[in-house]
C-alpha cells in the first residue's frame, strides 16, 4: 500500500513538476553549499546524495566547509567568483547578499511554485517574512524558531506561586526566587534568572529577557506605518532599562549575567542556582528536561506564556535556500530543487529523517538498548557520535512549513512526529507558535555597514550600563544622543529610502 | 717600498659555486617563496585600503575617504589610546615582574626547587587565553563563590562582591593582574639565561671584598642584566599593537570604553554591522595599525642604538 501510494505521489510530484515547468529545463547538474545543518560526511552524506539523486534524476554536487568555518569559507568563494548554484543563508548574510545582487530574484518562481499551491503550507508567513521590499530572495522550509521561559514547577509550589501572568506577578516570583529558598537547602544561594549578556549577539537580540524588554527593541524595525524606526530612543525602552535595572539591583538577576555563557546559563538552571530560564523552545524542553533529571532536580517545568501587556516571543528570520544571480538555469534550480524540499513525499521526508537503515529504520532491531518491533519507525544511531541517536536531517519535523500530502502517512507507516516527539516538546512548541511574532528582516543598507558597527557596540555598552546600575536611563540617553544619534538617523533614512 | 704584488685568490666559475652549495640555495628557495607568498605578496592588499571593497562587487577606488572616516570616528581614537596604554602598562608590569622573579630564582641554591619553581611558573603560558579568561571568570566572580570576593568578604573589607570584569573602574587593573600571572614565568626565561651567563668569579670576588647577597645583587646582577632588559623591552614595544587575544577574551559589554582595542575594534566593524562589511576600511585601520608599529619599531631602533650602541634592526 506503502509503495502504491509512494508511486502515486512521485507520479503527481513529476506530473506537477512537468506542468508547472513545461518550459522549464531540467538541470543535469545541481551545485549546493551548504553548513553542517545538512547531513555531513561522516553521517553518511554521500548516501543522502546518492537517495536525492535516485529520487529526482539530478546530479547533486555537495560542498560543505566546517560549520563553524562557513561563513569564513563562502565568504572567499564569493570572492572567487566562482558561485554554487544554491546556498544556505543566515538572516544577516541573506539581506546582505540580496542588497548586494548576489541572489536570484524568486519572487514568481514562488507564487507559480507546486509547494505554495500544493494546499499543505502550514505558515506561509514565515515566506512572507522573508521578502525584502516585497520581493524574495530565498526559502525557508521551518519556521526560525525562537525562546520561551521556562519555570521550574517545584520552585513555584516551595514558594507557594502559580506560574505568572503579568509583570508584577513576574516580579513577585523573582523576588521569592531570591528570598524565600525555592530550593530549600536552607542557604540564600539563588537568583530567579541569568542570561548570557543583557543583550544577544544577534537578531532578535532581546530573546533572552523577553519579560524585562516587553515591547521594546533596541535596533531597528519596522512600526505599524510601516516606517524603519530605531527601537532604542523610544519610550518602551526606557521601561525595558528600568526593569532591568530594578531586577539587578534588587538581586533577581544573576550577577554574573554580564560574562555568561549559554553553557554557564544551562548549567546554573541544572544546578539549581536559577529557577527561570527563557531557552529554545521545541527539542530544548525535552533537553533540559533530561538534564534537570541527571542532576537529581524536578524536572517539570512550565512553559510561561507572555506576561499581560507584553506582544510575545520573538520568532527569528530562519535560515534559507537561495539560488545565485549567476545560475545558468536559476528557473531549473528552483524547480528541482527548491521546489522538492517539501514536495510532501520521499524528498521531503529525506530532508527530514535522512536515508533509510543509515539515519532510520523500520527494522526489528535494538538501538541504544531500546528493543523495536518489525516496522516501527526509529532513528538509528549517529554514525559519528555512537551512543546518540539522530533526531533529524535538515528540516524539522515539528517547525516545517509544509504538511506532507495526504495519504503519505499509513496505518502501517505513521508518522514519526507521532511517536517520536516528546509532550514537553510539544507543549512548548505550541505555547511558541500560538505567542509568537515574526523577527524583523532589516534590508543591509550601505550606511548600514558603515556605522551599525560602532552603534550596536555603543549601544549594547549603555544597556549594560543601565542595568548594572553605572549609569541612570538619562545618562545614557544623554551619551546617545552625542555618540549615536547621527549615526542612528543616517541609518533609518537609507532603510526608509531603500523601501 | 715593498715589491710585493697583491695576489688575488681566483674565485670559482658561478657555476661550480652554485653546485658546490646547490643544498643551501634549495633551502634557501623554500624560505624565499615563503616570504614573497606570506609576507611580500599579500603587501598588494594594502591597496584595498583605498577602497571600498565589499568582496562580492570589485573594489571601488575612495582615496583617502576610509581614512577620513576612520580619524573621525571617536570609537577609534578610543580604540587607539586603549590599545597603547594597556600594551604599555602590560609590557611594564610583566617585564618588571619577571626581572623580579628571576632574581628570586637566581638567589635559590636548591636545583630541585629551582626546577620546580621555574616549571610552575611557566605554566600559565601555555594555557590559552579562553581557558584563562574562563578561569579568571570564576576567581573573579563578584558573587560568594569568586575566590577574591569570597576572601575579601570574609575578611570584611567589602559587604558586597566587586564585579572586576563586569566595571570599568576594575577590569583595566584586572586584566594587568590577569596578565602577569600569564606571561611572567615565560618572560623569566630570557633573564635566567642571562644570570646563568654572570662569571661566578665576580660574585667570588665580590664575596671576597665582603658584599653580602644584597650588594651582590645591586652591584652585579642588575647591571648584568640592564641590557638584556633593555632589549626585552625594546623589541617588545614594537609589537604593542597587536594586543588583541588577551581582550577580546576578558571584555564585555560594559567595558568597551576601557578594552576596546584596535584588533578588536576591527573585529566589531566586521562582525558587528548587520550586512557585509567593507573591507576596504577595516584594510585602512589595519594600514594604520601598520604605520604605528613601524613608527615604533623606528623610534626603538634609535632608542637601541643609542642605548646599546647597535640597532635591532
Amino acid at each position: 500500500m506503502k509503495k502504491l501510494l509512494t508511486l502515486v505521489l512521485a507520479l503527481v510530484l513529476c506530473m506537477s513538476m512537468f506542468t508547472a515547468s513545461a518550459d522549464v529545463e531540467k538541470p543535469e547538474k545541481i551545485t549546493i553549499f551548504i553548513d553542517g545543518t545538512v547531513v555531513t560526511e561522516p553521517n553518511g552524506q554521500a548516501q543522502f546524495e546518492a537517495k536525492w539523486e535516485e529520487l529526482t534524476g539530478i546530479d547533486l554536487e555537495i560542498i560543505q566547509p566546517d560549520h563553524d568555518a562557513y561563513y569564513d569559507v563562502l565568504q572567499q568563494q564569493i570572492a572567487s567568483g566562482d558561485w554554487p548554484d544554491v546556498l544556505i543563508l543566515s538572516s544577516t548574510y541573506y539581506a546582505a547578499y540580496a542588497n548586494e545582487g548576489v541572489l536570484w530574484d524568486m519572487t514568481e518562481a514562488w507564487e507559480n511554485s507546486a509547494t505554495k499551491n500544493s494546499g499543505r503550507m502550514k505558515n506561509e508567513s514565515v515566506i512572507d517574512g522573508l521578502k525584502i521590499n516585497g520581493r524574495l530572495y530565498g526559502f525557508a522550509d521551518g519556521i526560525g524558531g525562537g525562546c520561551v521561559t521556562y519555570v521550574k514547577k517545584a520552585w513555584l509550589d516551595a514558594v507557594n506561586m502559580e506560574a505568572p501572568t503579568n509583570w508584577e506577578e513576574y516580579a513577585a516570583m523573582c523576588d521569592a526566587f531570591v528570598n524565600n529558598d525555592p530550593d530549600g537547602d536552607g542557604v540564600k544561594d539563588t537568583y530567579a534568572l541569568t542570561a548570557a549578556g543583557f543583550i544577544g549577539t544577534e537578531a532578535p537580540y532581546i530573546n533572552y529577557l523577553p519579560e524585562f524588554y516587553q515591547d521594546a527593541y533596541p535596533s531597528f524595525y519596522m512600526n505599524a506605518e510601516g516606517k524603519w524606526v530605531d527601537g532604542f530612543s523610544e519610550p518602551a525602552m526606557k521601561a525595558a532599562l528600568e526593569r532591568l535595572a530594578e531586577g539587578y539591583a534588587k538581586g533577581w538577576i544573576d550577577p554574573t549575567t554580564l560574562t555568561n555563557g549559554t553553557k554557564d546559563c544551562r548549567n546554573k538552571f541544572y544546578d539549581d542556582t536559577t529557577g527561570v530560564f527563557t531557552y529554545w523552545a521545541g527539542t530544548w524542553a525535552t533537553n533540559l528536561k533530561n538534564n534537570l533529571i541527571s542532576n537529581n532536580r524536578d524536572p517539570e517545568l512550565v512553559p510561561l506564556a507572555p506576561l499581560a501587556g507584553a506582544p510575545g516571543y520573538f520568532d527569528r528570520t530562519p535560515p534559507v535556500w537561495a539560488i545565485t544571480s549567476t545560475c545558468e538555469n536559476p528557473e531549473g534550480v528552483f524547480t528541482w530543487f527548491i521546489d522538492t524540499i517539501l514536495d510532501g513525499g520521499d524528498i521531503q521526508f529525506l530532508w527530514t529523517y535522512g536515508v533509510e537503515n543509515v539515519h532510520w529504520s523500520r527494522k526489528a532491531e535494538t538501538v541504544l538498548g531500546v528493543e523495536y518491533a518489525e516496522g516501527q519507525f526509529h532513528m538509528a544511531e549517529n554514525l559519528e557520535t555512537p551512543g546518540t541517536a539522530y533526531t533529524k536531517n535538515h528540516s524539522d519535523p515539528v517547525s516545517t512549513l509544509a504538511y506532507f500530502a495526504d495519504g503519505y502517512y499509513t496505518d502501517e507507516f505513521i508518522d514519526p512526529v507521532t511517536v517520536m516527539i516528546q509532550p514537553e516538546n510539544v507543549a512548548s512548541s505550541n505555547l511558541f507558535a500560538a505567542n509568537s511574532r515574526a523577527a524583523w528582516l532589516v534590508p543591509s543598507t550601505d550606511v548600514m555597514s558603515t556605522y551599525n558597527g560602532d552603534l550596536t557596540t555603543l549601544k549594547n555598552e549603555l544597556i549594560a550600563k543601565v542595568a548594572m546600575g553605572e549609569m541612570t536611563y538619562d545618562e545614557a540617553m544623554a551619551e546617545y544622543a552625542k555618540q549615536g544619534q547621527a549615526w542612528s538617523d543616517m541609518i533609518v533614512e537609507s532603510l526608509n529610502a531603500a523601501k | 717600498m715593498s715589491n710585493a704584488v697583491k695576489v688575488q685568490p681566483r674565485k670559482k666559475p658561478l657555476l661550480p659555486r652554485i653546485k658546490n652549495y646547490a643544498g643551501f640555495y634549495i633551502m634557501a628557495l623554500a624560505v624565499l617563496a615563503f616570504l614573497v607568498i606570506f609576507h611580500y605578496l599579500p603587501m598588494f592588499g594594502i591597496a584595498y585600503s583605498f577602497t571600498k571593497y565589499t568582496i562580492i562587487k570589485p573594489p571601488v577606488w575612495v582615496g583617502l575617504k576610509n581614512f577620513e572616516r576612520l580619524f573621525g570616528m571617536p570609537n577609534f581614537w578610543s580604540a587607539f589610546s586603549n590599545t597603547i596604554q594597556l600594551s604599555v602598562i602590560k609590557l611594564l608590569l610583566t617585564t618588571g615582574f619577571s626581572v623580579i622573579l628571576s632574581l628570586l630564582l637566581n638567589e635559590m641554591n636548591n636545583i630541585w626547587g629551582k626546577k620546580l619553581s621555574q616549571t610552575i611558573i611557566y605554566l600559565p603560558h601555555f594555557m590559552s587565553w579562553v581557558v584563562t579568561a574562563s578561569v579568571f571568570q570564576l576567581i573573579l566572580s563578584p558573587t560568594g563563590q569568586g575566590l577574591v570576593n569570597s576572601i575579601l568578604m570574609n575578611l570584611g573589607i567589602i559587604d558586597k562582591g566587586i564585579y572586576f570584569l563586569g566595571s570599568s573602574a576594575t577590569w583595566q587593573g584586572a586584566y594587568y593582574v590577569i596578565n602577569i600571572w600569564h606571561d611572567t614565568g615565560w618572560g623569566t626565561i630570557i633573564f635566567m639565561a642571562t644570570l646563568t651567563g654572570i662569571d661566578p668569579g665576580i660574585y667570588e670576588a665580590a664575596s671576597i671584598d665582603g658584599a653580602g647577597r644584597w650588594k651582590k645583587m645591586w652591584y652585579i646582577t642588575l647591571p648584568s642584566l640592564a641590557n638584556t632588559i633593555i632589549t626585552v623591552l625594546i623589541l617588545n614595544l614594537a609589537k604593542i599593537m597587536n594586543l588583541f587575544e588577551s581582550v577580546f577574551v576578558l571584555q564585555n559589554d560594559a567595558v568597551m570604553d576601557v578594552s576596546q582595542v584596535l584588533q578588536t575594534y576591527v573585529y566589531y566593524q566586521t562582525f558587528n554591522s548587520g550586512g557585509i562589511p567593507d573591507y576596504g576600511y577595516t584594510t585602512a585601520i589595519g594600514l594604520f595599525r601598520s604605520m604605528v608599529g613601524l613608527f615604533l619599531m623606528l623610534v626603538c631602533n634609535y632608542a637601541s642604538k643609542k642605548v646599546r650602541g647597535r640597532g635591532i634592526v
